[in-house]
C-alpha cells in the first residue's frame, strides 16, 4: 500500500520534467523504497564521482537513518576525506570533496558542479539520459562526447563499467561498442538507475517522509471534512 | 467564569465585539461556493505568518549563506521541509484565492455603492500581495529568484530621466546582491506584512459597516423584522463559523495533497531552475516569474516598447481600482444584468487566464499577437463596460434574497 502512495507522484513528477526537455529523455523508474538500489547508488556515487562533484548539502550522518547503514559502514566506506588536521572527516559534517577549482578550470575548464540538487534541477530521466548518452569522439579532449549534452566537459567516468560505444552514423542514432565494460548492458543499465535513484533521493531526503505522512494527513483531512459537513447541515437545517 | 467575564467587560469591551462582528453580525443567507474565499484569504495570511515566522527562525539573509540556508532548513530542520513546502504552497494558493475572491465580487457587483472603499481597501492588499511575493521570490536566491528580480527591477530604468537612478536606488546597487536581499527581507517579514495586516483591518472594518453583498446583490438591510434584523440574515456565528470550517477542511486536502505529494507542481509552484544558486554571471535560457505574475507581464510583452509595456502593465492594475465608477449600471448581480454583461466578463476572464498562459511561455511570434489580441480584450472589458453598463437592459431584481442548492 505504501509503496504504491509512493510511486504514484514520482511517475507523474518525471513525466512532467521530462516533457519540457528539447531531447527525448529515457524514462528512469525512481523507487525510493529500495534501500539496497540507494545503498548501491551511494556506492557508486562516492567511488566514482565525489573526487570531482561534492554534495554539500547534505550530511554524512543522514545515511543511517535514511539508507539504512550503521556509523561503522559509512566511516569505512563511504567517508574518504579528512579535515584540515588530517583526521578522518566526522560523520556529521557536510559532504565537501578536497576539489581546488583552480586546479579543476585549467583540467575541465570548469569547476564541476556540486551534485546535491542536480536531481531537482534537471530531473531523474534527464540525468539518466544524460550518463547514457557518452560516445568515442577523438575531437574532444577527453575522447568522449554526449549526445544529450553535446561538448560536456565532462570525461566518461563510468567507461569501465559501460565499455566506450562509437556511432555508426553519423545522426548518432546507433552506436555499437567498441571497448567492452566490466558488466553488461543491462547490469549497466541498474547502475545507472542506482545512481540516479540515490541522487534523487539526496536532492530531497524528505520525500522518504512526506509521501508517507502525507497519506495519514490526507485521511484525517478527508474524515475531519466529512464531519465538518455533517456539522453543517445540522446547523444550517434551521435555515429555510 | 461569568464573574471573570464581567470584570474583564468593565475594561475591555470583549462581549460586545464578539455580539458585534460574530453572534449578532447577520450575513445574507443565501451566500454560495465563491463566499469562502474571503475567509480562507485570512487563513493563508495567518499561514504564511505562522510559517515565515519559523523559517526566519532559520533562514539568512545574506548572499553568501541565502542559498545553503534554505537547503538546511529542507534538510537538517525538524520538519523545516513541511514549514517551508506550507509557504511556498501557501503563497501560490493566496493568489489563486485572491483571483477567485476578486472575480466574485465582479460578478455579483461587490464593489459597487455603497462598497467602493471596501474595494479599493481590497485592490491595495492585492498590490502590496503582489510586491510581498515578489520580494519573498528572492529570498531563496535561486537562478530564478535572482533573474527574476533583475528583469523587474530594471524595468524601472525603462522610466525616462530617472529610471536608472531609480532602479539603482531600489536594488541598491548596480546589479542585485547582498545589498538587495537585505533589503526585500526587510520588506518582506516586516514592512509590507505590517501594512497588510493594517489594511486588511481596514477592509473588514469596511464590510462589517456596509454588511456583505450577496449573489442576488440586494441590500438585505432594506428588509428588517420589528427588532431591526435583517429578515435575509443569519448570524455569521454559528451558521457562518461552522460553514467556513467545512469550506476550509475541503481546502486543507487541496492544500496538503500539494505540500505532501506535489510541491513543485511541475516547476509552477517551485522552479526547477531555482534548484540551481544564483549566478550573475550565467543568465539561464529562459526567465519566467512565478504563474500569478504572469498575465500581467504578457501584457508588458505584448507593448513593443519597454517603456510602454511598463505604463500599460500599471494601467492594467490600476483600471481595476475604477471598476466602481467605470460600471455605472444600477443593478449589481450578473443574475439580473444583461447578457452583453456575462458575455464580457466571459471575455474578460478568458483573456485573463489566456495571458497567464501566454506569460509562461517563451516569446513566439504567434504567442506575441495572440497576447496583443487578449491585451485588447482585457482593457476592452473595462471601455466596452463604461459605455453599455448605463443603458444595459436589465431583469427585475427580486426583493428579497433567492436560496438555490
Amino acid at each position: 500500500m505504501n509503496k504504491y502512495i509512493l510511486i504514484l507522484p514520482l511517475i507523474f513528477y518525471s513525466s512532467l520534467v521530462g516533457a519540457s526537455a528539447n531531447l527525448e529523455l529515457q524514462t528512469v523508474l525512481i523507487d525510493l523504497n529500495n534501500k539496497a538500489s540507494l545503498q548501491r547508488g551511494a556506492k557508486i556515487f562516492m567511488n566514482n564521482c565525489f573526487g570531482c562533484h561534492s554534495l554539500k548539502y547534505q550530511r554524512y550522518v543522514k545515511f543511517i537513518d535514511h539508507l539504512s547503514l550503521d556509523q561503522e559502514t559509512i566511516e569505512k566506506n563511504l567517508i574518504f576525506t579528512t579535515d584540515k588536521n588530517g583526521k578522518p572527516t566526522k560523520i556529521g559534517s557536510l559532504m565537501l570533496n578536497a576539489v581546488n577549482s583552480d586546479h579543476s578550470k585549467e583540467s575541465f575548464g570548469i569547476m564541476p558542479p556540486d551534485l546535491t540538487l542536480i536531481a531537482r534541477s534537471r530531473g531523474p530521466d534527464w540525468l539518466y539520459t544524460f550518463l547514457m548518452s557518452f560516445y568515442q569522439d577523438e575531437s574532444r579532449p577527453f575522447g568522449v562526447n554526449n549526445k544529450l549534452y553535446p561538448n560536456v566537459s565532462m570525461p566518461h567516468v563510468l567507461w569501465w563499467m559501460e565499455g566506450i560505444k562509437k556511432p555508426i552514423n553519423s545522426d548518432l542514432s546507433e552506436f555499437e561498442y567498441v571497448k567492452k565494460g566490466n558488466i553488461t548492458e543491462i547490469e549497466y543499465k541498474q547502475s545507472t538507475t542506482d545512481l540516479v535513484n540515490f541522487l534523487t533521493y539526496v536532492s530531497e531526503p524528505a520525500q522518504l517522509d512526506r509521501y508517507r505522512i502525507g497519506f495519514w494527513v490526507m485521511l484525517f483531512l478527508v474524515i475531519f471534512s466529512f464531519v465538518a459537513f455533517l456539522l453543517k447541515i445540522e446547523y444550517w437545517k434551521d435555515i429555510d | 467564569m461569568n464573574k471573570l467575564m464581567a470584570w474583564i467587560d468593565e475594561r475591555l469591551p470583549v462581549s460586545n465585539f464578539v455580539k458585534n462582528h460574530l453572534s449578532q453580525y447577520y450575513a445574507p443567507k443565501n451566500f454560495n461556493f465563491f463566499y469562502y474565499f474571503g475567509a480562507l484569504a485570512i487563513f493563508v495570511f495567518i499561514l504564511q505568518i505562522v510559517t515565515g515566522i519559523f523559517l526566519t527562525i532559520h533562514y539568512k539573509p545574506d548572499a553568501v549563506q541565502a542559498f545553503a540556508s534554505v537547503e538546511y532548513i529542507m534538510r537538517d530542520v525538524e520538519w523545516g521541509w513541511l514549514i517551508r513546502y506550507m509557504h511556498s504552497t501557501g503563497a501560490s494558493f493566496f493568489f489563486i484565492i485572491i483571483y477567485l475572491h476578486m472575480f466574485r465580487a465582479m460578478m455579483y457587483g461587490s464593489y459597487k455603492n455603497p462598497r467602493e472603499l471596501l474595494w479599493i481597501f481590497g485592490m491595495l492588499i492585492f498590490v502590496l500581495l503582489m510586491a510581498e511575493a515578489f520580494m519573498g521570490y528572492l529570498l531563496p536566491w535561486g537562478q530564478m529568484s535572482y533573474w527574476g528580480a533583475q528583469v523587474i527591477i530594471s524595468l524601472f530604468g525603462a522610466i525616462p530621466f530617472i529610471g536608472e537612478s531609480l532602479a539603482t536606488w531600489i536594488r541598491g546597487d548596480y546589479v542585485i546582491s547582498d545589498a538587495t536581499l537585505n533589503r526585500f527581507f526587510a520588506f518582506h517579514v516586516i514592512a509590507i506584512p505590517l501594512l497588510l495586516f493594517a489594511l486588511i483591518y481596514l477592509h473588514l472594518a469596511a464590510l462589517h459597516t456596509t454588511g456583505s453583498n450577496n449573489p442576488d446583490g440586494i441590500e438585505i438591510k432594506n428588509y428588517k423584522d420589528e427588532n431591526g434584523i435583517p429578515l435575509d440574515g443569519i448570524p455569521f456565528h454559528p451558521y457562518y463559523t461552522v460553514k467556513d470550517v467545512f469550506g476550509l477542511s475541503f481546502f486543507l486536502i487541496i492544500f496538503a495533497f500539494i505540500v505532501f505529494f506535489l510541491p513543485e507542481l511541475g516547476g509552477y509552484f517551485l522552479e526547477k531552475d531555482n534548484f540551481v544558486p544564483a549566478n550573475p554571471l550565467k543568465t539561464p535560457e529562459h526567465i519566467v516569474p512565478v504563474w500569478y505574475f504572469t498575465p500581467f507581464y504578457a501584457i508588458l510583452r505584448a507593448i513593443p516598447d519597454k517603456f510602454g509595456g511598463v505604463l500599460v502593465m500599471g494601467l492594467a492594475i490600476f483600471v481595476l481600482f475604477l471598476l466602481p465608477w467605470i460600471d455605472r449600471c444600477p443593478v449589481k448581480s450578473m443574475r439580473y444584468r444583461s447578457r452583453v454583461y456575462k458575455i464580457l466578463l466571459t471575455l474578460f476572464a478568458i483573456s485573463f487566464i489566456g495571458l497567464g498562459y501566454i506569460g509562461m511561455n517563451p516569446v513566439t511570434p504567434i504567442l506575441t499577437w495572440v497576447g496583443r489580441l487578449f491585451t485588447l480584450i482585457y482593457f476592452g472589458f473595462f471601455i466596452v463596460l463604461y459605455f453599455i453598463s448605463p443603458k444595459e437592459k436589465t431583469k427585475n431584481v427580486p426583493d428579497r434574497v433567492t436560496m438555490h442548492e
